[in-house]
């Protein structure tokens, strides 16, 4: 019969009108083990990863059914693609009574993974120029060290252009706790609207942060951040001394994803509060608090996408400029330029945005404020429209205002 | 009379067996008016494409034998096949498939007749080559590089496409292999036709 069956699977090869799950369907019945039922199917390698309750359910459907090799491979992609990981393979071994097999997804244990390059931002913005942000990164027996390059226009005020350093540990005698050691050098240019505004005092050329920090994981996904962030400045005025802004740093984050690429529906939710504080008990020159709450959800339904943003944030006390809040750039408040908006930044921000995605097709909408004191409170409004996919992103956005109205054409990745 | 030193002795069988090892490296023979190869000491089930075949995967080899006459750089005629090859994980045996028509498939086979298998598929017709003229065989597999996505071990096309060609095989092989893709290759001779039959009525 098996006989038969191949023999008409091997027939049917070259008849027309097959697609290509056709084509897939016959590949997987010319292994030989495919008559063979899959008994357990299991992930192992690594210890510090988990697979989304989607994932899980994709994989564990695979138990019980014939083996489709095709099938988990694609599965082991999708492994890879979520554990950010450079190879996941497919290992098939016999199981407990006869033709059944085990399936083993086994992921390469941290310290054989091979350096890695990341391209963490890569952004052209027609008023400020380009921003890159890269690094490469190692993984030795759970210690991960990372090396990165910035030159960034678009996040703080200022163009700062510099060095990263990390060191990771992502098992601290548990799986719940990790910590790591941030080293970050810059150099700062500034925009002419914040030096007229500034009259030059806070405004900085270079700085150092050191940022010693843990991440306990609470309960999966909600995972709190706690530590310290050591920053030192060199303000512009000659025979200034050196300024210190340190401040304790903690931060709540959740990150929650239901379904996945393959699925019909997938929802994906981001939420962190973050609040730093510097304190005189750090030796510091700046006294303030700093408190941010956002959160992103993103639908998607077939080819039809909707994500929704917010963002609020608060400054108390004197928190020097790169603790400010900035409105008008390629996330907030697209199509405003940040120097007309506030060129000193902002203590107070408020903003929500909406994005739908059709295919690559997107349309969004910005709204929102950024203020010191409550009588400037404005609220601004923008509008876009950009192709979208796999991180690349071309966009041109417009401020919605009377008089005359400069578009802002923003390209790159990931930002 | 003078004896002959025993490590004469020793180093005339020593290389009388390379020699005669090295000579088998790639055989042919002469059956229904076409040459069969046949290469016993080439062996490309082996390192990570069994890795591979051993841990369920399927697993395609595409295979070229070549025949260059008059000098060794004049092709004369060419076959290219592509096989898929599975390893049954219970039965611990290999399933083999020869995709072009005729398709045919073949299970149960251990490796090294597995791969004779592959090899006894492609017989080719020595068109254009003189009984007593001089010519040189040559066997080539590689294994196409994986791509990260699905392998359609048929080629890029869909199935429904008539599968991969004789033409896109031999396109393949026409450009030199990638640095990550297994490739192996035999050639012998220079034999002529005349010997060939003789020494296959001989074995016959």
């Amino acid at each position: 019969m098996n006989k038969l069956l191949l023999a008409a699977i091997l027939c049917s090869v070259p008849l027309a009108g097959c697609d290509v799950k056709d084509d897939e369907k016959a590949l997987q019945e010319l292994n030989v083990n495919a008559k063979y039922t899959v008994e357990s199917v299991q992930v192992s390698g690594q210890k510090n990863w988990r697979i989304s309750e989607a994932l899980r359910k994709e994989v564990d459907k695979m138990v019980g059914s014939k083996l489709d090799y095709p099938a988990l491979d694609r599965l082991a992609d999708r492994i890879k693609k979520e554990l950010h990981v450079p190879a996941v393979s497919v290992n098939i071994g016999k199981g407990t009574v006869p033709d059944n097999v085990v399936v083993n997804f086994e992921v390469p244990k941290s310290h054989e993974q091979p350096a890695e390059l990341h391209v963490a931002k890569f952004l052209y913005d027609s008023k400020l120029g380009w921003s890159g942000e890269g690094d490469a990164s190692t993984t030795i027996k759970s210690n991960k060290f990372t090396f990165g390059l910035v030159s960034d226009s678009d996040a703080m005020l200022e163009r700062f252009s510099g060095i990263k350093a990390k060191f990771e540990r992502r098992h601290v005698g548990t799986d719940r706790v990790h910590l790591r050691f941030e080293f970050d050098s810059y150099h700062e240019q500034w925009n002419q609207a914040t030096l007229l505004a500034s009259d030059q005092p806070g405004i900085y050329r270079s700085m150092q942060v050191f940022t010693p920090e843990a991440t306990l994981v609470i309960a999966a996904p909600l995972e709190l951040d706690f530590g310290t962030s050591f920053s030192r400045f060199r303000p512009e005025q000659p025979g200034a001394k050196i300024e210190s802004s340190n401040a304790v740093v903690s931060t709540l984050r959740y990150h929650q994803r239901w379904g996945s690429k393959n699925d019909i529906d997938e929802q994906e939710l981001n939420a962190s509060y973050s609040m730093r504080a510097g304190i005189r008990a750090f030796e510091t020159d700046n006294d303030f608090t700093r408190q941010m709450a956002q959160a992103r959800y993103r639908f998607r339904r077939d080819h039809n996408s909707v994500e929704i943003g917010f963002l609020a944030g608060e400054i108390n006390g004197n928190a020097p400029l790169f603790e400010k809040f900035v409105a008008g750039n390629a996330s907030v408040l697209r199509g405003w330029n940040k120097f007309d908006l506030d060129p000193l930044g902002g203590s107070h921000i408020v903003h929500g945005s909406i994005d739908y995605a059709y295919h690559w097709l997107q349309v969004f909408y910005d709204t929102g404020a950024i203020w010191d004191v409550a009588q400037e409170r404005e609220q601004k409004q923008s509008v876009g429209a950009g192709f979208k996919e796999n991180g690349f992103q071309v966009a041109v956005a417009f401020p919605i205002r009377s008089g005359r109205i400069e578009p802002i054409f923003y390209a790159g990745l990931n930002f | 009379m003078r004896t002959i030193k025993t490590w004469w002795l020793v180093a005339a069988f020593v290389s009388g067996f390379g020699l005669a090892m090295w000579a088998e490296d790639l055989a042919l023979r002469w059956r229904n008016n076409l040459l069969e190869f046949s290469a016993p000491h080439m062996h490309f089930l082996t390192g990570k494409q069994l890795e591979r075949l051993h841990n369920g995967a399927q697993v395609p080899f595409d295979l070229k034998v070549s025949l260059y006459s008059g000098t060794k750089d004049h092709l004369c005629c060419q076959l290219a096949e592509r096989f898929l090859v599975s390893y049954s994980v219970w039965e611990e045996q290999f399933r083999v498939i020869k995709t072009q028509s005729p398709r045919q498939v073949v299970d149960h086979l251990d490796a090294a007749d597995a791969e004779a298998w592959c090899l006894k598929q492609m017989p080719l017709a020595p068109s254009g080559i003189g009984e007593t003229e001089k010519f040189w065989a040559r066997v080539e597999v590689r294994v196409p590089p994986l791509d990260g996505k699905t392998s359609n071990p048929f080629g890029r096309e869909s199935i429904s496409e008539s599968g991969i060609n004789l033409t896109g095989l031999i396109d393949l092989f026409s450009r030199p292999p990638a640095a990550t893709q297994f490739h192996t290759m035999s050639e012998a001779g220079p034999w002529t036709l005349e010997e060939i039959k003789r020494g296959s009525r001989r074995g016959s």
